[in-house]
C-alpha cells in the first residue's frame, strides 16, 4: 500500500513537470509586459526597465524561466504579480472561496444525482426514469452560463431570495445558488452514471441469488444494488472536484465571486503570466492529489482491489 | 443393471416413464443455417436496433434539418445578419422578423440561422480530430503496451491534469497573440485547435481500454498464428472491433464541444465578435436582458444551441443503445 | 401414498422480444416428492434453467409464465403474490446457483452474506447468528470456518465459494433445494467433492433436490428420476436407470450415445486404431524424405510470468510451466490434460510460437522455433502449424463474414488468385460439412458448433501438418462435441494431421488421444500412452482425475 503510494507519487512528477511546461510554453507565446502593468503610459528609464525585466526573469531564456519558476514553486513562492503582490497571497485568498463553492456543488450533485439515478434505474422505462433522462439531457445541452444567468435573474433579481451577486460577501447562503449552477451539469452525469450502474447491477447474478435466498427486494436493492453501484459514482465524484474548480470560471464570473477561476481568467486577459502559470500549477496539483485519493478510495470501496 | 430392485420398484404417481410424441418433438439438424434472411453484420444488427428507436429518428430529423441550415443558411433567411437598424433596437417579434431585434437592431432570426454554422463546424471538426488522434494513440498504447503505453499514458495524464476550460482559454489567448486577424475560418479553426489540443486524451483512454479488451480475444491470436504482421492484426482486426465505444463517446462529445465553444465565446475569448455565432449572441444578450425584459434576445440563440446539442445527445444515447449489448438487454 | 412436494403441470414460459412472445418452455410436467433427487438434463437452450427459475419466480429479463401451474405444498406459486414468494424463497425452497464466481457479492465478507440469509429467514436468535453462520459454513465443508467467514469472496477458490453458496442455500433448512448446474464451472476433482458433500447433506436433512445439469453421467449417478428436455419440451422422463438403459425418444438415445463420460467405456478402440494407421500412412507418404517422426519436440519448456509483490512493486516470477518435455509423433494425437492453473494452455501458446518460453525449446520438424520468428521461416512455420481455440464465440472476428475469415490465411500467404481462393474456401467448408451458403454469413449468425467448424476450416486452409486444439470442444454441447470429435478423427485420417489436444476433460481424451500428458501446477505428473493412463494410471493425481469423471461406474445396455 505505501509502496503503491510512493510509486504513484513518483509517477506524478513527470505529470506536474509536463503540465507546467506546457502551460509555460503557451503563455510564453503571449508575453505579458509588467512594465505597462506597473507604469502604464509613463516613461520608464532604461535601468528601471532592465531591473524589472530581471526581477521577472524576462531577460532569461524560456527554459530558464520555467526552471526558476519551478524552483520557487517548490517552496510555495510563485513570484510577484504585475501589481507587485505575491501570487501566493492572491491564490491563498481565492482558493478557499473556490474550494468551498466546488465542495458545495459536489455535495449537491452527489446527493441529488445518486437519489434520482437510483430510483430512475429501479424504475427503468417508467415515467420517472424517462423524465429524469430528459431533464439530464436538457441540463447538459443548455450551456451553464445560460442556466446560471437565468437562475440569477429569477431567484436573485425577480424573486429576491438570494443576492444576485456574491462579491466580497462569501457566506454559505450566498454560495448556494452559484453552487447549484456549478453542480448542475455534473448532477446530470452523476444521475446517468448511477442509473446505468444500477441497471447493470440489477441484472447481476448475486442479486438474483440474494433474492432466491429469501432476502426481501427492498433490502437487496439497498444493500446489494445501491452499494455496488456506488463504486463508479464515487470515483467519478472524486475526479469531479478538480473539474469543478477548473470549471468555476464561468460561475464565478456570473455571480462575481472572487475565486481562483476569476483570478485566472482576469490574469489571462491581462497577460499576467506569473499568476496564470501559478494558478494552473495549483490546479494540476489538486488534480494529481485527487486522482491519487480516488484510487485509494476505490480500493477502500472494492475489497478486490489491492495496491501492492 | 446388477440391482434388479431399482427397476422393479413401482414409480410414484407422476413419475412414470414418459416419452413425448416423437412427431411433436422432432430432432432438428444441428448444421442448418437460416439462409432466408440477408446476412447480418454487426453494423447491420446495430442499425436494426437503431431503426426501431424513435429517439434516433427524432434526433436524426433534427440534425438533418440543422445540417441544411449550416450548409445553406440563405434558404431560411434572406436578411443579412450583419445589417443593423438601430431604430428597431430591442423590438419584439413582428411580421417578417419572427424573433425580433437585438440592441444593435440586428435581426435575431437571421443571426440564429447564420450562427448555426460556427457552432456545428467547431463541434464536428473537433470531434473528428480528437477521434483520429485518440484512436491512433490509444490503439498503439493498448496494443504495444510496455514503454509505448507508459509514455502515452503519462502524456495523456499531463493533458488531463490541466482543466479543459482554463487550458482552452490560455491556448486561445496565445493563438490570438501569434495569429491575429484570422477571419471567419481562421477564427473557427483556432477554437477547434484549442479544444482538440486538450480533448484528445479522453479518446485515447477509451480507445486504449477497448483495445486492451479486444487484444486478448482468440481471433487476435488466430490472426497472429496465420503469420499476419502486428500492424496488420492491429489495423484489420483490433481497431475495427474497438470502434463502438469511441463512436458512442464521439456523438456525445460533439454536443459537449459545441457547448464549450459557446462558453469560450461567452468569456470573450472564443470566436471573435465579428463572427456571427450563438455563443457571441448569447454573451451579448446577457447585458441586454439584465432587467428581465427583452427575453427574446437571449431565448432564441440559446434555444438554437440547446436544440442542436440535445439532438446530438439524443443521437448519442440511441447509438449507445444500439452498439452496447450490455445496456440493450 | 405420499403427497408430492412440488408438482409442475403443463408449464409454458415465454420471453418478450420486440413486443413478440418468444416461447422458451412449452409444457413441462414434473413431480418431486420429499427427500427425492430429480434431475433435469438438457443442452443449452433446452429450457432447463428457465424452468428452475420459474419455480422461485425469478425469471430473468422479460421472462414470464404464460400458462400452467407450479404447485408447492398445495400453493400455486404462479398465482402467489410477492410477499408469499419472499417467504417461500430461502426458507422453503433454496437455490445453489451455477457460477460460484458471480453469485456472491464481491463487496461483502462471505460470513456477512450468509448471516444476511440467516437473519432474513429468522433461523437463529440475533445474538447467535454469527455462531450459526460458522456452523453452517463448517457443515458445508469449509475448513477454518471462523476465519473464512471474515474473508471476501475473491479470497476463496471456486470450490470454496460454491460451498459457501451451499451453506446459504441450505441455511434455512428448505424442503426443496434447486441446484442449477452447481459444479459445471469447477474443476472435475472439485466437482466430485462438492457434489458428494451436497448429496450427503440433502440426504441427512431430508431435503429434496432438483438438479439441473447438461451432464447426463452426473445426473444418472445422482438422481432417482430424470427429466430430459430438448428445445423447451420434456422429451422423456422417468426412473433414471430405466431411461439410461432403455431410452425411447431419439433425442435421449442420441444424448446417451454422445455423452463422453458414458460412452468412453464403450469406445471402439479398433476404430481409433484404424484412424491412426490411416493418418500415419498419409503422413508418411507426404513426408517420405523427412527424418523427423516427431513433428513437435518440446524440451524443458519453462515459462515464468512476472507478478508484482512486496513494497515498491518488486517483480517476482510465477512459474506457470515448469520444465515440460514431450514429443508429438507425426500423424498421431497427444493430449495435454490438466485442471485450471495446470499451465496446459501456456504450453499450447508456446508451441504455437505466440509466447516465448523463459527457458527450454520447442522444435518443429527438427528446427527450434525460436529461430523461426521472422521472415520466410516464420511464414513457413505459421503455414504448417495452426491453432483452433476454445471459445467459438471469440475465435472468429465478429466483423468478418465467414468467407473472409477462412480466406484470410490464404491472402496473408498469397495463395492463388481470388477465384482459386474462393474454390478453396468452398472445398474447406465441404470438408467440415458446412454448406457453401454460410460464406456470406457472420459469426453471430452461426451456432457454437458451426463456428468451431469454421475455425477448423480456417486452420486447415494452409494445409498444415500440426493442429493445436486448445480446449477446442470444451464449450460445446455434448451432441455437437461428439460431432466435432468425429470430424477431427476423419480429417486426421484423410490429411495425416498431427494433433496437440489441450483439454481438462479426460473423458474426451479417451476418445481421441494416442499419447496422454497429465499436467498439474505447471509440471508433468504422468506421461504415457492413452491405454497406459486409462488402464494402469501410475500417479495418484491421475487416478483422482479418472475417478472424478461422472457416471463412469454406470452400466449401459448397448
Amino acid at each position: 500500500m505505501w509502496g503503491y503510494i510512493a510509486r504513484r507519487l513518483l509517477q506524478t512528477i513527470p505529470v506536474v513537470l509536463g503540465a507546467t511546461l506546457l502551460i509555460y510554453a503557451m503563455v510564453f507565446l503571449q508575453p505579458g509586459d509588467p512594465i505597462v502593468a506597473l507604469f502604464g503610459e509613463k516613461p520608464v528609464s532604461e535601468t528601471a526597465r532592465a531591473q524589472i525585466e530581471a526581477q521577472y526573469h524576462l531577460d532569461q531564456p524560456f527554459i530558464v524561466q520555467w526552471l526558476l519558476f519551478l524552483k520557487g514553486a517548490m517552496v510555495g513562492d510563485f513570484g510577484l504579480s504585475y501589481s507587485g503582490q505575491p501570487v501566493s497571497d492572491l491564490i491563498a485568498r481565492a482558493l478557499p472561496v473556490t474550494f468551498q463553492l466546488a465542495f458545495m456543488a459536489l455535495v449537491i450533485e452527489a446527493v441529488l444525482g445518486v437519489i434520482a439515478g437510483f430510483y430512475a434505474g429501479l424504475r427503468r422505462g417508467k415515467i420517472f426514469d424517462s423524465t429524469m433522462l430528459v431533464v439530464s439531457l436538457i441540463v447538459i445541452a443548455i450551456p451553464i452560463f445560460v442556466l446560471g444567468f437565468t437562475m440569477q435573474l429569477v431567484f436573485g433579481v425577480q424573486l429576491g431570495w438570494v443576492p444576485p451577486t456574491v462579491g466580497g460577501n462569501v457566506t454559505f447562503t450566498n454560495l448556494v445558488l452559484p453552487a447549484v449552477v456549478l453542480g448542475l451539469v455534473s448532477f446530470a452525469y452523476v444521475l446517468r452514471l448511477t442509473r446505468t450502474s444500477v441497471i447493470e447491477n440489477l441484472g447481476a447474478d448475486h442479486v438474483r441469488t440474494a433474492l432466491a435466498h429469501g432476502v426481501p427486494r427492498t433490502q437487496v436493492n439497498r444493500r446489494h444494488v445501491l452499494r455496488n453501484s456506488m463504486i463508479p459514482v464515487v470515483t467519478y465524484l472524486g475526479a469531479d472536484l478538480g473539474t469543478l474548480m477548473g470549471g468555476a470560471v464561468v460561475t464565478e464570473g456570473i455571480f462575481n465571486i472572487n475565486g481562483i477561476g476569476n483570478l485566472a481568467y482576469q490574469a489571462i486577459l491581462r497577460g499576467e503570466n506569473p499568476t496564470v502559470v501559478s494558478v494552473v500549477t495549483v490546479m494540476v496539483l489538486i488534480y494529481v492529489v485527487m486522482s491519487l485519493l480516488v484510487d485509494l478510495l476505490y480500493a477502500a470501496l472494492d475489497p478486490r482491489i489491492r495496491y501492492v | 443393471m446388477s440391482d434388479p430392485t431399482a427397476s422393479a420398484e413401482q414409480p410414484l404417481p407422476g413419475q412414470n416413464h414418459f416419452v413425448a410424441d416423437i412427431e411433436q418433438t422432432p430432432l432438428e439438424a444441428t448444421g442448418t443455417v437460416d439462409t432466408t434472411e440477408a446476412p447480418k453484420s454487426q453494423w447491420k444488427e446495430a442499425w436494426k436496433v437503431l431503426k426501431g428507436n424513435w429517439l434516433f429518428w427524432v434526433s436524426a430529423v433534427l440534425l438533418l434539418f440543422i445540417l441544411v441550415i449550416v450548409i445553406v443558411p440563405g434558404l431560411f433567411s434572406g436578411v443579412d445578419p450583419r445589417s443593423a437598424d438601430l431604430s428597431k433596437s430591442l423590438q419584439g417579434p413582428q411580421s417578417g422578423h419572427p424573433f425580433g431585434f437585438d440592441k444593435q437592431g440586428y435581426d435575431v432570426y437571421s443571426r440564429v440561422i447564420h450562427g448555426a454554422r460556427a457552432s456545428v463546424v467547431v463541434g464536428l471538426l473537433t470531434t473528428i480530430i480528437v477521434m483520429i488522434i485518440g484512436i491512433i494513440t490509444g490503439a498503439l498504447a493498448g496494443y504495444y503496451g510496455r514503454w509505448v503505453d507508459a509514455f502515452v499514458s503519462r502524456v495523456t495524464d499531463i493533458f488531463f491534469a490541466i482543466p479543459l476550460l482554463l487550458a482552452a482559454i490560455v491556448g486561445l489567448s496565445a493563438l490570438n497573440n501569434i495569429w491575429p486577424d484570422r477571419g471567419y475560418w481562421g477564427g473557427v479553426i483556432a477554437v477547434v485547435i484549442a479544444l482538440a489540443a486538450f480533448g484528445w486524451p479522453q479518446f485515447t483512454r477509451i480507445a486504449r481500454g477497448a483495445v486492451l479488451e479486444i487484444k486478448h480475444l482468440e481471433f487476435v491470436d488466430a490472426s497472429k498464428a496465420i503469420g499476419s504482421s502486428q500492424m496488420k492484426t492491429l489495423f484489420s482486426h483490433i481497431i475495427p472491433n474497438s470502434l463502438a465505444p469511441v463512436i458512442v463517446t464521439a456523438t456525445v462529445s460533439l454536443g459537449v464541444y459545441i457547448v464549450a465553444e459557446a462558453t469560450l465565446s461567452f468569456l470573450g475569448i472564443g470566436l471573435p465578435s465579428s463572427i456571427v455565432s450563438w455563443g457571441n449572441d448569447i454573451a451579448a444578450a446577457q447585458s441586454q436582458v439584465r432587467t428581465g425584459s427583452n427575453l427574446h434576445v437571449l431565448l432564441f440563440p440559446a434555444g438554437g444551441l440547446a436544440l442542436t446539442v440535445l439532438s446530438f445527445m439524443l443521437l448519442g444515447d440511441a447509438v449507445r443503445d444500439a452498439l452496447d449489448p450490455k445496456v440493450r438487454k | 401414498m405420499p403427497a408430492p412436494l412440488l408438482t409442475i403441470r403443463d408449464l409454458h414460459i415465454a420471453f418478450t422480444s420486440d413486443k413478440k412472445e418468444v416461447p422458451a418452455v412449452n409444457g413441462v410436467d414434473l413431480t418431486i416428492y420429499a427427500g427425492q433427487t430429480v434431475a433435469i438434463v438438457g443442452e443449452s437452450g433446452s429450457g432447463k434453467s428457465t424452468t428452475a427459475h420459474a419455480i422461485i419466480d425469478l425469471l430473468p429479463g422479460t421472462g414470464h409464465v404464460t400458462s400452467g401451474s407450479i404447485e408447492f405444498q398445495g400453493n400455486d406459486l404462479t398465482k402467489a403474490d410477492d410477499a408469499t414468494m419472499e417467504s417461500i424463497r430461502g426458507s422453503k425452497i433454496g437455490l445453489v446457483p451455477q457460477d460460484p464466481m458471480s453469485n456472491l457479492n464481491p463487496l461483502y465478507k462471505v460470513g456477512s452474506q450468509v448471516k444476511e440469509v440467516v437473519e432474513v429467514n429468522d433461523i437463529a436468535d440475533p445474538g447467535e447468528a454469527d455462531a450459526r453462520v460458522i456452523e453452517l459454513l463448517e457443515e458445508a465443508g469449509l475448513n477454518n470456518a471462523a476465519e473464512r467467514a471474515a474473508q471476501y469472496p475473491h479470497e476463496y477458490s471456486g470450490g470454496m465459494r460454491q460451498r459457501a453458496l451451499i451453506a446459504a442455500g441450505l441455511a434455512a433448512r428448505p424442503e426443496l433445494l434447486i441446484a442449477d448446474e452447481p459444479t459445471s464451472a469447477l474443476d472435475v476433482t472439485v466437482q466430485r467433492q462438492i457434489l458428494d458433500h451436497m448429496n450427503s447433506l440433502t440426504d441427512e436433512l431430508g431435503v429434496a433436490l432438483l438438479l439441473i445439469t447438461h451432464d447426463l453421467g452426473l445426473a444418472a449417478e445422482r438422481a432417482d428420476h430424470l427429466i430430459v428436455m430438448y428445445k423447451g419440451n420434456v422429451v422423456e422422463s422417468g426412473p433414471a436407470l430405466e431411461i439410461l438403459q432403455n431410452p425411447r425418444h431419439p433425442y435421449s438415445k442420441r444424448l446417451i450415445s454422445s455423452a463422453p463420460s458414458l460412452r468412453s467405456h464403450r469406445i471402439a478402440v479398433e476404430e481409433r486404431e484404424e484412424v491412426r494407421e490411416a493418418a500415419e500412412t498419409v503422413a508418411q507418404e507426404a513426408e517420405e524424405a523427412v527424418a523427423h517422426p516427431h513433428v513437435i519436440r518440446a524440451r524443458d519448456l519453462t515459462k515464468e510470468f512476472p507478478v508484482r509483490a512486496g513494497a515498491l512493486g518488486r517483480k517476482i516470477g510465477f512459474t506457470a510451466v515448469d520444465s515440460v518435455s514431450f514429443d508429438l509423433e507425426r500423424g498421431t494425437t497427444s493430449a495435454i490434460v490438466g485442471e485450471s492453473g495446470s499451465g496446459k494452455s501456456t504450453v499450447a501458446r508456446m508451441v504455437l510460437g505466440l509466447l516465448e518460453p523463459t527457458s527450454g525449446s520447442v522444435e518443429f520438424d527438427g528446427k527450434n522455433i525460436a529461430g523461426l520468428r521472422t521472415g520466410a521461416g516464420q511464414l513457413d512455420f505459421r503455414r504448417r502449424v495452426q491453432p483452433v481455440f476454445q471459445n467459438p464465440y471469440a475465435s472468429l472476428d465478429p466483423m468478418y463474414p465467414i468467407f473472409r475469415s477462412i480466406e484470410e490465411p490464404l491472402v496473408v500467404h498469397k495463395v492463388g488468385s481470388r477465384s482459386e481462393r474462393e474454390k478453396k474456401v468452398r472445398d474447406l467448408l465441404d470438408k467440415v460439412s458446412l454448406p457453401a451458403g454460410v460464406m456470406s454469413r457472420y459469426p453471430n449468425e452461426l451456432s457454437g458448433g458451426q463456428r468451431q467448424r469454421v475455425a477448423i476450416a480456417r486452420a486447415l486452409a494452409l494445409e498444415p501438418e500440426v493442429v493445436v486444439l486448445d480446449e477446442a470442444v470444451s464449450a460445446l454441447d455434448v451432441l455437437v462435441q461428439a460431432q466435432i470429435l468425429g470430424l477431427l478423427a476423419e480429417l486426421q485420417a484423410d490429411l495425416g494431421l498431427s494433433y496437440l489436444f489441450i483439454t481438462h476433460d479426460l473423458a474426451v481424451v479417451k476418445q481421441i488421444a494416442d499419447q496422454v500428458i497429465v499436467m498439474e501446477k505447471g509440471r508433468v505428473v504422468e506421461q504415457s500412452s492413452a491405454a497406459g493412463v486409462f488402464e494402469s494410471p501410475q500417479e495418484a493425481y491421475t487416478r483422482e482425475l479418472l475417478a472424478a469423471i461422472p457416471g463412469a461406474g454406470i452400466d449401459l445396455a448397448s
